[in-house]
């Protein structure tokens, strides 16, 4: 009996120390959330890859934002595309810095689940990179699709790579599978590797992709040896590992870790990829980002995107690598 | 009569209960059917399953999955490769080498292997496994077949050690005694009695461990490069490869609900799961078989009913190694190391030749450098693997990290939100599950006998346990998300992480319920009292260690899982906790596995993050097995 006791008194201790431990976690949760809702707003202009006029004129639209927002205390729950997702969570960011009591809940799982979401009414805004297919729009009369970015898709190597630039038709070429080695393009390739390529491209139910399909590919089949990653840093994080890997991602992405090759157009000029070569269309592979809700947005929804469409959330667009709408 | 009535009650709750694992599985086989049979009818079942080329996205989009099949089950072959020789030497020195301390070292770091989050294992795989084999083996990519196989033999590492450790462990006394009398070496002993004699349990072992490595998603996405084709030639370990799991963990989430593409990825699902049922009940069948045989074994107190020693397996025996040894050889030399095959070869020469030249203490000597070799290697991965973590993510982890919320897409702030959803999740999921599985256990073992009813719970109980962690994930979607319309939001993550670790509490509540001594159940009905009186009081209390352990496990392995709550229940960011079930929230499985796969540049919180997951679930794990080895003591003592 005393053995038994004492056993008791042993799980009693382990399980108040397991205890202890989440409620220190958990602790922070009544003093936490208050604390860390200021602390967010403050740390973001500093940590943001945002240029700090970005945040000047968010700051400076603080007023207006905060003047729409009668709406406070409300929530407001975004879903899709993971090409979308740094924009609005971006201008989420911004907009919460001036209404302390909104709450903007975005989450990415895909341009799929962002429009059936809409659909099911799930939702108050779904993202989408991809167009919404006459079968979606189908199952929903109320869909209202607004566009809310423009953005091109860069074609990335390793930074081994020498490849300097590259036409459509080489990478619809290198995609099919009928060029397999980097010296086929002339030049010296990849130093000290075997040159042959790696494939590297999204799954096939990407947005991304399925514009890739469409305006490189030219809807001709892509190799099958193409390896498929789930998103736009999977694809990022691949090519920058791979010394001979070719990849493809939207121009929000870019950064030092890959080489964004220009393209070369059948008339001979060399395009950078850019936000200014995207918005005057000349680089060839562009596209449009999506919002969508159901029926005419209203309320935070309707708060939240004017805000996204105004100069000030224009910016952002800018800040996060992505190209903004005419202005 | 009232009280009559009322055990009849009780009775036919616990029934409920118990029932329930065999509807979840049925409703789990019926929503995937559902979603997918339209596939079988346009696609056919035969080209669905035959058919060569998986190409959703294609102009005329072909949905065959056999390089599908082909990828999983070469996947998984390549694991059992790694994992079995390594889990079979660490059992051997585990249960018969080692010295009670050091035994009471090695098990727990064994099972804190089986703590570390899948996810956890893929961002070391996809950062440090790939590039170390894309280099080592100078080729253009290390998402390779051969990167999936290791991750995933790592991960089943630890189910093969454990189980093949109990059947070491449990094989009598009197074989190990009776072999050593008979003047046989300690290492003859091992090889050729103890071993043979656990060969079902260590068979259970590895088909379990199969069944672990097949249902894989998280890991396998990120090291595998998910490319539909059989490689070529087929034992080329070196191509990239694509299972079941990967397709429905990078697809399902982009796909249009209803199309045709959907219902294809919910046929993957159903053949991924009838692959897994077929796989756990061979297991189950081998155990039992197992059991009955000991059973009869220890009626008859015979050494000549040990199966080993059949005629048959005696001459098998060496022509399974010759295959063995040529398969190897030939995967060596497929991948161009032919320097090492050669090796294999030779000393294999020498081994059949020089056999009886070498003295039996040389020979022991050797095998024992084999098994603690092993057995070093075990442990060297799961210092690695933790080094790494520990090391990267110790920078990020500050006050502010850890209780504020993620700015700028989680690359600066903190992650407080994350864990918090994680601590409702699983908190919320134990809830569900703790009373459904105690519930079950407590009428497998207190009410009924064994019989057709038992064997078909049972049976539901151990398909749940190996269904893949992903259809669980489907099923979420499918059932609670679109179907009862739920939403994705806490509750629907609570549930499905609830089903998914009900098999965990049952088994873990049934073995404890069964080491109560059967006098006590007797004395307690003998002075009167009834069933329930006797369950709640006299047989309860002192399981509920066990039951608290199960619990404890199940909270580890809830709180490390990302792909059952991917789509059901987690968001990437919010502001505020939620404040009703009905909310989804961060989870930290879900926020390192975007951290790892859509955000750059995020490095250190992306380490922070895999750091503070790690720590969480291990800490779960190490009050689990602190209790349970502190009433093992007791027990003994």
């Amino acid at each position: 009996m005393k053995t038994k006791r004492s056993s008791y008194v042993f799980v009693t201790v382990c399980l108040a120390a397991l205890l202890i431990v989440s409620m220190l976690v958990a602790g922070c949760t009544s003093n936490g959330t208050t604390n860390s809702v200021p602390a967010t707003a403050s740390t973001t202009p500093a940590a943001t890859a945002a240029p700090a006029a970005a945040q000047a004129t968010a700051a400076a639209t603080a007023t207006q934002a905060t003047s729409a927002a009668a709406s406070s205390g409300q929530t407001l729950t975004l879903t899709g595309s993971t090409t979308v997702l740094p924009i609005a969570q971006a201008v989420a960011d911004a907009y919460m810095a001036n209404n302390s009591n909104v709450n903007i809940q975005v989450s990415g799982g895909g341009s799929g689940v962002g429009i059936q979401a809409i659909i099911n009414q799930k939702v108050d805004i779904g993202m989408s990179s991809a167009d919404v297919s006459a079968a979606q729009k189908a199952q929903d009369s109320q869909m209202n699709i607004i566009t809310i970015a423009h953005d091109g898709i860069a074609i990335i190597v390793n930074p081994a790579n020498t490849v300097q630039d590259i036409s459509l038709d080489q990478v619809k070429a290198i995609y099919n599978g009928s060029v397999t080695s980097w010296t086929s393009l002339g030049g010296a390739g990849v130093p000290n590797s075997n040159n042959q390529i790696v494939l590297v491209g999204r799954d096939s139910s990407s947005g991304t992709r399925t514009y890739f399909d469409q305006v490189v590919m030219q809807n001709t089949n892509d190799s099958l040896t193409m390896h498929e990653d789930n998103s736009n840093g999977a694809v990022l994080q691949e090519v920058a590992q791979t010394p001979n890997a070719i990849g493809y991602i939207s121009i929000g992405y870019l950064d030092n870790t890959v080489k964004a090759l220009p393209i070369v157009t059948t008339n001979g000029h060399v395009i950078v990829p850019s936000v200014a070569t995207v918005k005057d269309k000349t680089y060839p592979i562009h596209r449009d980002l999506y919002m969508i809700t159901n029926g005419k947005p209203t309320g935070l929804a309707n708060d939240y995107i004017n805000y996204l469409l105004s100069p000030a959330g224009q910016q952002i667009v800018v800040a996060q690598g992505y190209v903004a709408l005419n202005s | 009569m009232v009280s009559r009535m009322k055990e009849k009650f009780v009775r036919s709750i616990f029934f409920l209960t118990a029932f329930f694992a065999v509807i979840v599985v049925a409703f789990i086989l019926l929503f995937l059917l559902r979603d997918g049979y339209s596939i079988f009818e346009t696609v056919g079942v035969l080209n669905f399953l035959f058919g060569t080329i998986w190409a959703p996205a294609q102009v005329v989009p072909s949905y065959g999955i056999s390089a599908l099949i082909i990828g999983t089950l070469l996947v998984t072959l390549g694991a059992m490769v790694f994992a079995v020789p390594l889990s079979i030497g660490c059992a051997i020195y585990i249960s018969e080498l080692a010295s009670p301390r050091m035994k009471s070292i090695l098990k727990p770091a064994t099972e804190l292997l089986a703590g570390i989050p899948s996810v956890v294992y893929g961002f070391f795989g996809m950062i440090v496994l790939s590039t170390f084999i894309r280099i080592t083996f100078n080729i253009p990519s290390g998402q390779t077949w051969l990167a999936g196989s290791i991750l995933l033999g790592i991960m089943a590492l630890p189910t093969i050690i454990s189980v093949s450790e109990d059947a070491i462990s449990s094989v009598p006394r009197e074989y190990r005694e009776g072999s050593l009398a008979t003047g046989a070496t300690r290492w003859q002993t091992i090889s050729r009695v103890i071993v043979p004699a656990a060969l079902s349990g260590i068979a259970a072992a590895i088909i379990l461990g199969i069944g672990r490595a097949i249902g894989e998603t998280m890991a396998v996405i990120m090291v595998t490069g998910n490319t539909a084709i059989v490689p070529n030639p087929i034992w080329n370990v070196l191509s990239s490869v694509r299972t079941l799991t990967g397709t429905l963990g990078i697809e399902t989430g982009d796909v249009a609900v209803g199309s045709e593409h959907y219902h294809a990825l919910f046929g993957v699902a159903v053949v991924l799961l009838l692959i897994t049922l077929i796989i756990n009940l061979s297991a189950v069948a081998i155990l039992s078989h197992l059991r009955d045989g000991r059973r009869a074994g220890r009626a008859k107190r015979s050494w000549l009913h040990i199966p080993a020693f059949s005629p048959i397996r005696e001459k098998l025996l060496p022509y399974s190694r010759i295959v063995l040894l040529a398969l190897i050889t030939l995967m060596l030399f497929a991948i161009g190391l032919w320097e090492v095959a050669l090796i294999i070869i030779l000393a294999a020469a020498i081994w059949h030749y020089g056999r009886d030249r070498i003295s039996r203490r040389h020979i022991e000597i050797f095998a024992f450098g084999c098994v603690i070799a092993a057995t070093v290697a075990v442990l060297a991965i799961l210092a690695i693997i933790l080094g790494y973590i520990i090391i990267n993510g110790l920078p990020a982890i500050s006050w502010d990290f850890l209780t504020q919320g993620p700015t700028d897409l989680g690359r600066s702030g903190g992650i407080f939100p994350a864990i918090v959803g994680t601590l409702y999740l699983v908190a919320g999921a134990i809830l569900i599950a703790l009373p459904l599985g105690v519930g079950a256990a407590v009428y497998l073992v207190e009410y009924t006998r064994e019989g057709r009813i038992t064997k078909l719970i049972r049976t539901g109980v151990d398909l749940l346990n190996g269904t893949p962690s992903i259809v669980f994930g489907l099923f979420g979607f499918a059932f609670l998300v679109l179907f009862l319309d739920i939403g994705v939001c806490l509750l629907s993550g609570m549930i499905t992480l609830a089903l998914m670790v009900l098999p965990t509490v049952i088994r873990t509540t049934e073995e404890s319920l069964k080491n109560i001594p059967q006098s006590l159940r007797e004395g307690s009905l003998a002075l009167g009292a009834t069933q329930w009186q006797t369950i709640k009081n006299v047989v309860i209390p002192p399981a509920i260690p066990g039951i608290v352990t199960g619990a404890i496990l199940s909270i580890g392995r809830a709180a490390g899982e990302t792909a059952p709550i991917m789509f059901v229940a987690v968001v990437f960011s919010t502001r505020f906790l939620p404040t009703s079930l009905f909310q989804p929230v961060m989870a930290l499985p879900y926020h390192l596995f975007i951290l790892s796969t859509n955000v750059p540049g995020s490095s250190t919180n992306k380490y922070g993050t895999a750091l503070v997951l790690l720590i969480l679930v291990v800490a779960f794990y190490s009050v689990a097995i602190v209790i349970r080895n502190h009433y093992a003591k007791k027990a003994r003592g």
